[in-house]
Order: structure tokens, then C-alpha cells, then sequence
């Protein structure tokens, strides 16, 4: 094969990729896009997620206190489970039963412990997640087909950034020499859009096609009970570790302070940034937070009556190929660092969205063309009995 | 290479699938928005918007406490991979025993002892849920024992028929027999 016809070959494949699924990829794209920053959409719709600061010096309250600030507002609430956001301008979310049945998260001051109002009913960074990551198909065994569908993308994503850097001669150029042509009509525009935003956004697609590809695998692993875990199960509590109370009501359990404190005793360098209440009389408390290395959590599992540690997961329990796979996830979404990352995210992620788009207006400008031209063509035809060839519409 | 130019008058099916057939990936929109009544319906669901959960089996008087028993779903058990099939049941505790009931079980048939019990509820006294596993070959006149512990040392029993706590588990059940 010449080299123009295989350079030709790999255009056609990098055009297939996307093109007979656009709009399912473009959908794709954009939920992802919006989902990496729909905390802060909340945020910015809902005045109650605000931790405002009653005055500079305020210190934040510890987790007993927000406890107590709870309990003494609504004595009948109980408290499941608090997490304190990774940006200090989000209130702590806390999650809640109330004495009629439902649950319900609700934000809560950092600073006062006032209980702000709770979550809208309408979630929507639950939403744009669920129909970003499984296009809203409920799991009911294993993972649901919508998982599927949108993981599989994952492979001609990466397919696709291989043949249009296979296609792009000397990429590496545009970097030195940026062309972004406005006055030439718009196929010129957006062939060098295509490719100006795709060599910047080489490292994003990169990772959004191999993580999203992890997803993928890690379904069908899932799906056919093949565990890569390290991590222990850890037993409910034996009845002799749980105390017998001598009054017949619940015997006292350690506060949400010891436990923190017991916690970041163990696990040096350790930011306790969420709390798990017991789920019943036989249950641990958990709690943990991030380490050095922003990507993993660290979680440790203690009685709550006595504060002996049951268990604790470290960065150094993971295996090297656990090191990998779970920093898969946050690659994904780019929750790791704070509203920075999340931004860039965001960036790459509409820069991507734009790249089906544009993608999708140089293949119908180029079909308008060729369209034209075989029209033409046509016309020529009927005037003069000549038999001609046909116009090959596909592999303009 | 589009065989739909080779004739002089393609049809219109033809013109209408060359002009479209790119496009057509659109409808897989339509996965999501099918779904969409049930996502908000089960985030409600388990929000406790709509109760305890589909099924309410009722009051269930257990010793000198009680308990509001349901079903989180109203429908048959679901395979949950190799764990077998799964119900899952949501309880409220009454006002009186939520400082005295130490653990809540589920069991599929009376249990010997406390350390038999069954599955043991989590959660909060005013919405806890456990997932019962059924057996496939469950008897259809199997009943639903459901014990409490106390923090006081003592336990008590209660059981109902399992057709009434859940009849969509026992039509599944009889669907099952109904197999060679």
C-alpha cells in the first residue's frame, strides 16, 4: 500500500470512529463536562451549601460540636454520617434520619453548626453522574448495561486520538506554529479548531479514554467475580466486644473527637475529612480522609465503645496495581485537588465536546462539498450521453 | 462507493437513510429519558419520600415492642451475583423501644438460637434496612421470623407468613416450582 493510500486509510478510520455515533459521544462529553463541576453548580444555585464565616478568626467547629450544635436543634434527628468537603466554601454535608422515615443530607455550617436547609430534592450532581457514567440505566445484577454503553467509548476515544495523531503530520509542529484561520469559511475554521484544541488536549483524551476504559474492565471483572481487592473484610463486632449495659439502654460510646484523634494517631498525616456513624449495635465507626497522595482515601475502622482500632487502610496497604486502579477514578472526574483541577477539567472537557462538534461540521462541510460537486457532475452528465464515474461520496 | 447513487431515482426509504443515517445515533437519547421517571421515582424512594418503602407488610407486635415492616421493592427477589437472590426489607422501630432495642434480625424460618438469627438490620430505629437472602427452593408456606435484642439481655421473636410480608417473593416462589 502507497503511503498516501494508507494515510488515507487512517483518516477514514479516525472519521468512522466517531461519526455514526456523534451525538452519543457529544452527550457523553457534555454530562461528563458538567458533572465535574455540578458541586459547584449546586453551590452556586443553593445559598444553603455556603460555609460562610460569621467573622475572619471563627474556627471551624470539630465534629463533636457540629454533633451537638445538631442535636440541639433537632433533638429527634439523627446523625449518619458527616463529610466535610475537599473546598472550604462548601458547607459540611451531613446525612440525616428524621423520626418520619426519610433521609435526607443536609448542609450544615461549618463554623456555627447551624443546619442550613437541606439538599434539593432534585440532585443534580447525582444526576449528571448517573447519566454521564450509566446514561441512567438502573444496576439491578451487577453493572447496568448503561455502564457498558458509555465505558465502551472509552476504546474508540483512545483509537481516535491514536489515528488523528497518526493523521496529523508533524503534530508537534502546531504547538510552535498555532493556526486557528477565521477568515477562510467556516471548514477551515473548525479543521484547524480539530486540530489546534487536539494536540493541546492530547494528555486529557489520554486519560479520560484510558480511565474510561478502566470503567470498562472494571465492570466485566466485576460482573464475572474477579476481585484484584487486597483489602480485608472486616467482621461485624463479636457480641462479647459490645458492653452489656446495666440500665437497658445503649451503653455510651466514645466521642467523634477521641475518635478522630485515636485515628490521626495511627495514620501519620492523616486529615479525618469524614465520619461514619455505627449502622447498628454491632457495627464500627469509620472515619478517614486523604493522605500525601491526593488521588486515595485512608480509612480507619474502630469499636465505638472502647476506640480499639478494628482496622485501618493505608496508601502502603494497597498493591502497586491498586495504586493504579484507584487513582483511575479521580483522574476521571478530577476531584482531587480542590476547584483548580476541577477547572481545568471543565476546560478540557467542553474542549473536548467541541472536538465531536467540530469533528462532526468538517465531515458534513466536506460531504456538502463533494455532494456539490457530484451534483455538478450530474448535470454534465445528462447534457452529454458520456458515461462517467461515480463521484465517491465516502472517502471525501 | 455509495451504492445509493448508482440508481438514477434512489427511493425515498433510500434518499431518507443516506440523508439521515449518521444522525440517527440521536435516539439513544431516548434510553435516558425512558428511565428518567424511574431514577426520580427510586431517588425517592429511598430518600423515604414514599414511606418505608413499596410495600408496607404493617404494624408487627414483638414481645413488648414493635416494629412497621416493608418491602423496599415490591417484586420478586433479585439476583445479587453469586450471593443468590435478594430481598431487601425496610423497619421502623416504635417510639418506646428505639433506647431499648440493642440489634433487629430477618430470617427465613425459626431460628435456633440469638447467634442464629438471621440478617441483622442497619441503620437508624426510624429506617433501617437487611437484605434477606430467599433460596430458590423456599416453601411456599415459609414464614418470616423476626427477632429483637435488647440492651437489657433479653430477646423476643414474632413471625408472619412470608406470602404476607412479601406476595410478589411468593408468586416468584411458585414460578420457581413451576420448573422441571
Amino acid at each position: 500500500m502507497s503511503k498516501k493510500s494508507r494515510s488515507k486509510l487512517w483518516f477514514l478510520v479516525h472519521s468512522w470512529l466517531a461519526l455514526p455515533i456523534w451525538f452519543f459521544v457529544l452527550i457523553v462529553c457534555v454530562t461528563g463536562t458538567l458533572a465535574v463541576v455540578s458541586q459547584e453548580i449546586v453551590w452556586l444555585a443553593n445559598p444553603q451549601m455556603r460555609a460562610s464565616q460569621p467573622s475572619d478568626d471563627a474556627p471551624r467547629l470539630s465534629y463533636d460540636q457540629v454533633l451537638a450544635a445538631i442535636k440541639q436543634a433537632e433533638p429527634q434527628t439523627l446523625v449518619e454520617s458527616i463529610s466535610r468537603p475537599d473546598e472550604s466554601h462548601f458547607a459540611l454535608d451531613v446525612e440525616v434520619s428524621y423520626p418520619d422515615g426519610r433521609s435526607q443530607t443536609v448542609y450544615v455550617n461549618p463554623y456555627t453548626g447551624v443546619i442550613q436547609g437541606p439538599a434539593p430534592d432534585f440532585n443534580f450532581k447525582a444526576f449528571t453522574r448517573a447519566l454521564h457514567g450509566w446514561w441512567l440505566v438502573p444496576f439491578t445484577n451487577g453493572f447496568s448495561w448503561g455502564w457498558y454503553l458509555v465505558s465502551f467509548l472509552g476504546l474508540p476515544m483512545l483509537a481516535s486520538l491514536v489515528t488523528g495523531l497518526v493523521v496529523y503530520k508533524r503534530f508537534w509542529k502546531g504547538f510552535f506554529k498555532p493556526t486557528l484561520r477565521f477568515r477562510h469559511g467556516a471548514r477551515i475554521f473548525w479543521g484547524d479548531f480539530h486540530r489546534l484544541s487536539g494536540i493541546w488536549s492530547i494528555w486529557f483524551i489520554a486519560v479520560i479514554s484510558i480511565t474510561g476504559t478502566w470503567f470498562l474492565i472494571q465492570a466485566i471483572l466485576a460482573d464475572n467475580q474477579v476481585s484484584i481487592s487486597s483489602e480485608p473484610i472486616i467482621p461485624a463486632m463479636s457480641r462479647e466486644s459490645v458492653p452489656m449495659s446495666s440500665d437497658a439502654s445503649p451503653p455510651p460510646r466514645i466521642s467523634l473527637d477521641r475518635a478522630v484523634q485515636i485515628a490521626e494517631q495511627h495514620i501519620p498525616g492523616l486529615e479525618v475529612s469524614f465520619v461514619s456513624l455505627p449502622g447498628n449495635a454491632y457495627s464500627h465507626l469509620s472515619l478517614g480522609g486523604r493522605g500525601w497522595y491526593p488521588l486515595m482515601f485512608q480509612t480507619a475502622t474502630l469499636n465505638p465503645y472502647n476506640g480499639e482500632m478494628a482496622a485501618t487502610r493505608l496508601l502502603t496497604d494497597r498493591s502497586s496495581l491498586e495504586f493504579v486502579t484507584e487513582s483511575m477514578r479521580p483522574l476521571h472526574t478530577g476531584d482531587f485537588g480542590g476547584l483548580w483541577i476541577k477547572l481545568i477539567w471543565f476546560f478540557f472537557g467542553l474542549l473536548l465536546s467541541m472536538m465531536v462538534l467540530s469533528g462532526l461540521l468538517i465531515w458534513t462541510k466536506r460531504t456538502a462539498l463533494a455532494t456539490a460537486n457530484a451534483l455538478k457532475r450530474e448535470n454534465k452528465k445528462a447534457r452529454s450521453p458520456r458515461v462517467s464515474r461515480e463521484p465517491a461520496e465516502v472517502s471525501l | 462507493m455509495s451504492p445509493s447513487n448508482r440508481t438514477a431515482q434512489p427511493s425515498a426509504l433510500r434518499r431518507f437513510w443516506h440523508k439521515w443515517r449518521f444522525h440517527l445515533n440521536a435516539l439513544l437519547l431516548l434510553i435516558p429519558l425512558g428511565f428518567m421517571p424511574k431514577y426520580f421515582a427510586d431517588a425517592a424512594l429511598f430518600r423515604g419520600d414514599v414511606g418505608l418503602g413499596e410495600h408496607e407488610v404493617g404494624e408487627i407486635q414483638v414481645g413488648p415492642w414493635s416494629l412497621r415492616l416493608a418491602e423496599l421493592r415490591n417484586e420478586a427477589p433479585r439476583l445479587s451475583g453469586p450471593a443468590g437472590y435478594m430481598k431487601d426489607f425496610n423497619a421502623a422501630l416504635c417510639d418506646a423501644c428505639v433506647e431499648q432495642v440493642k440489634a433487629t434480625y430477618l430470617r427465613i424460618g425459626k431460628p435456633r438460637s440469638l447467634r442464629a438469627a438471621g440478617v441483622i438490620f442497619f441503620g437508624t430505629p426510624y429506617r433501617m434496612g437487611a437484605q434477606l437472602p430467599v433460596a430458590e427452593k423456599t416453601k411456599a408456606d415459609a414464614e418470616l421470623w423476626i427477632t429483637m435484642e435488647g440492651w437489657d439481655g433479653s430477646m423476643h421473636q414474632a413471625s408472619i407468613p412470608l406470602s404476607q410480608a412479601s406476595p410478589a417473593t411468593l408468586a416468584w416462589l411458585n414460578q420457581q416450582g413451576a420448573k422441571p
